[in-house]
């Protein structure tokens, strides 16, 4: 017998666009996957050494909701260093992915405020993470000038219309490109002058060349940002799901609590090896960094004389293109898939993640 | 300056911070089996860190778990799912849980939930805007839920039906007859079923658990949740499952997209390897409870404690009224001079005030001290009350 109750679960659900927003593969399903959110890349040894180490102590037990402590110290530490951010362990929680990090923090630093503004162009996780409970969402208009990120009149525009929390990334997970410092100053003087606070989604500073100015390193009294992130991204953990988010002690209860209803705490495995990656991840880092913004100056290079309209971005693991429907298809018909801008908010460009597969899609231009 | 009264889930990680500091504590609160993951799961991991370490993994989780979770709840529970389209994997049982209340719950929906339980289910219920409707059980009756009583709390606003058999703090177990009577009447009111599973791997003496999914009518309107954490030792794997109909699994799965994404990828292979590898493990570890289980229950009979039967799961919960005090109190008392956790039955329910739920996830050496000294922790409250 057909159930009315299901089928009335059901329709509502089918209505929740924002909640059936497809998600991006966390990590690629071969060479030819360019669409892909994590980073693949080998796994050194000493990570799973660290982490088959601590399985067979015995670490195969619930730990603290938060995370382990000496990961939370090797966050804050490197949030510290890389982003001069002003954490320490009590500030910072492990999570099991940075879906889980957006989930948590739209809806539970959400609960505090009336709404909560939201670029345009936005990667389709926050969408997703909204559509499950709305918090009120408004939109602030983006410019393709500033790589689909929104400029600093649209935020004060946004905070003079009532906004008091803003969810900005920074680098754009679509065009990769970051507010320079002296944006993100503004920035910090609009949400400093209303008493605003914002979500900040880090997740791509690792791969901006030269200094990044985090949000987070202006809020000496870490009062009113949290910034969230993958841990040690470019490490091989991709698939391990896990991630962080820095925020104040405040906001950290109110998602701990939350963490604890809806998962107890992140994969032991995952934060072992997190903390051994952590270790390794200066020095890593760096390397991949030259790597990958050699490649990205090369594609650049094949993509202007291949008269193509790249979008400018800072951040050099990802590589956005303006594109007509023809050029689209030609990619997959190529049998490359990509990250479709439409799923961000601008639905004629394209996302490629940087790699040795890259050159492909843009000689399918060709 | 007074401090706010903690409750449910933050009292109890007041007690847990508490324990820490002491070296001596035995622990007999959280459900954390005391095993270690046996070695041929975690000799899987580090395997799959070394072959797979980049899968891609969607966020239903990897095909091959769904498959053995297919296999698996066909095996033990007797239920039919497609492991294409009918399981999605999870981060454990308390991901499945939060996922499978919000499922079928929208704000202002009410759900009928036999008390006392697991606590979280009312802070999921909360999160999604949902109604707790309480059906109350007793210890003089081993907590039965008896389905008539289901049947009056109903009201046309009850969209869903709690189940979670053995039941958590109770250890009570829904005998078959009550269960196929609770699914006639959820089929009658057209409501969905809420099946927590989590423990049907430990069942006592001659009781029964049946799996609501597994009966006719049951699975087109029961979602089902499960866990390798206590089966298997793998409390801090985070890896467990959901399995219903393909329609409403569609929706779990982009409830699962939405909050996490995915699982470890890591963890889904040491599941391949506990649900299709050797079982003995399993079996020594139910064994070791049964004994614990007598040693306490003979323990509270020294003590003239009165409990309900547990008939399954991993813990009992007693009676502590005589004592005149809060189990709060109780249980901080306990804590503080004994050092021994045990949690109040104050934060499963409101209602509960009287009870303790005592795990028996210790060593048989340790729950033996645990018990003694619980017996000087009472023996103490007792002799002041004089």
């Amino acid at each position: 017998m057909a159930s009315n109750t299901k089928g009335a679960i059901l329709a509502r659900h089918r209505a929740n666009d924002d909640l059936n927003t497809p998600l991006l593969p966390q990590v690629a399903r071969g060479d030819s996957d360019l669409a892909a959110d994590g980073m693949r890349g080998p796994l050194d040894e000493r990570i799973i050494a660290a982490a088959s180490a601590a399985l067979e102590n015995g670490h195969t037990h619930y730990v603290d909701v938060p995370g382990i402590g000496p990961l939370r110290d090797a966050i804050a530490d490197y949030l510290k260093g890389a982003a001069g951010g002003h954490y320490r362990q009590g500030n910072i929680v492990i999570t099991a992915g940075l879906q889980e990090s957006r989930f948590l923090s739209v809806q539970m630093i959400g609960e505090q405020y009336d709404s909560i503004a939201v670029p345009a162009v936005i990667h389709p996780g926050l969408r997703k993470a909204l559509g499950l409970r709305s918090r009120n969402p408004r939109t602030i208009a983006v410019s393709q000038a500033k790589g689909y990120l929104p400029s600093i009149e649209a935020i004060a525009q946004a905070a003079s219309d009532g906004c008091r929390l803003f969810y900005l990334e920074s680098p754009s997970r679509l065009s990769g490109a970051a507010y320079a410092a002296d944006e993100v100053a503004a920035i910090n003087q609009i949400i400093a002058e209303k008493d605003a606070a914002v979500i900040w989604d880090q997740g791509l500073a690792p791969w901006v060349e030269g200094a990044y100015a985090s949000f987070a390193a202006l809020d000496s009294d870490c009062a009113r940002t949290a910034a969230i992130g993958e841990a040690y991204s470019g490490m091989g953990l991709a698939s391990w799901f896990i991630a962080y988010i820095a925020a104040p002690e405040a906001w950290v209860s109110s998602m701990q609590s939350q963490k604890q209803i809806m998962a107890i705490c992140t994969s032991t495995a995952s934060q072992y090896a997190a903390l051994e990656a952590g270790q390794l991840y200066n020095e890593a880092r760096g390397r991949q960094l030259s790597r990958l913004a050699q490649l990205r100056a090369d594609l650049l290079s094949a993509a202007s004389e291949a008269g193509l309209s790249v979008v400018g971005g800072e951040a050099v693991n990802v590589m956005a293109l303006k594109l007509s429907e023809d050029n689209m298809k030609k990619i997959s018909r190529a049998g490359i898939d990509f990250a479709a801008g439409s799923l961000f908010g601008a639905p004629d460009v394209i996302r490629l993640n940087v790699n040795h597969s890259t050159a492909a899609a843009l000689r399918a231009l060709s | 300056m007074s401090k706010k009264k903690k409750t449910g889930t933050s009292l109890l990680y007041q007690l847990i911070g508490e324990a820490r500091g002491y070296d001596d504590v035995i622990i007999m609160g959280r459900g954390d089996p005391d095993f270690d993951t046996p070695p041929h799961i975690v000799a899987a991991a580090k395997e799959a860190m070394i072959h797979h370490h980049n899968d891609y993994t969607p966020p239903q989780g990897l095909l091959p778990l769904r498959q053995a979770i297919a296999e698996r709840v066909k095996r033990v529970n007797n239920i039919d799912v497609d492991p294409e389209s009918e399981v999605v994997v999870t981060n454990g049982g308390q991901e499945a849980l939060f996922l499978m209340v919000l499922a079928v719950t929208y704000p202002g929906d009410e759900m009928i939930v036999p008390e006392p339980n697991y606590n979280t289910y009312a802070d999921s219920l909360a999160f999604a805007g949902g109604v707790k409707v309480e059906v109350q059980t007793y210890a003089e009756t081993d907590f039965r839920a008896d389905p008539q009583d289901i049947r009056k709390a109903i009201t046309d606003k009850t969209r869903s039906l709690l189940l979670v058999s053995p039941n958590n703090p109770a250890a009570s177990v829904i005998a078959p007859n009550d269960m196929r009577e609770m699914l006639d009447i959820a089929v009658e009111h057209d409501l969905m079923i809420l099946a927590d599973d989590i423990y049907d791997l430990f069942v006592y003496d001659d009781f029964q658990h049946v799996s609501p999914a597994s009966l006719p009518g049951g699975k087109e309107r029961a979602l089902t949740l499960n866990a390798l954490s206590k089966a298997y030792s793998m409390t801090g794997w985070r890896l467990g499952w959901i399995v219903g109909p393909a329609d409403l699994m569609a929706r779990v799965t982009e409830l699962k997209a939405a909050v996490s994404g995915g699982a470890s990828v890591i963890s889904q292979y040491a599941g391949i390897a506990a649900l299709t590898g050797p079982q003995d493990a399993v079996e020594m570890m139910a064994e070791a409870y049964r004994r614990r289980r007598r040693m306490v229950l003979d323990a509270l009979d020294e003590m003239s404690m009165k409990y309900g039967m547990p008939q399954g799961g991993q813990f009992v919960f007693a009676d502590i009224g005589f004592t005149g005090l809060d189990s709060a109190e109780v249980a901080q008392r306990m804590l503080t001079e004994q050092h021994v956790l045990a949690y109040p039955g104050s934060a499963f329910s409101k209602d509960r005030k009287d009870y303790l739920r005592m795990t028996f996830l210790q060593p048989e050496d340790q729950l033996m001290e645990g018990l003694e000294r619980m017996k000087v922790a009472m023996d103490n409250i007792m002799a002041e009350k004089q």
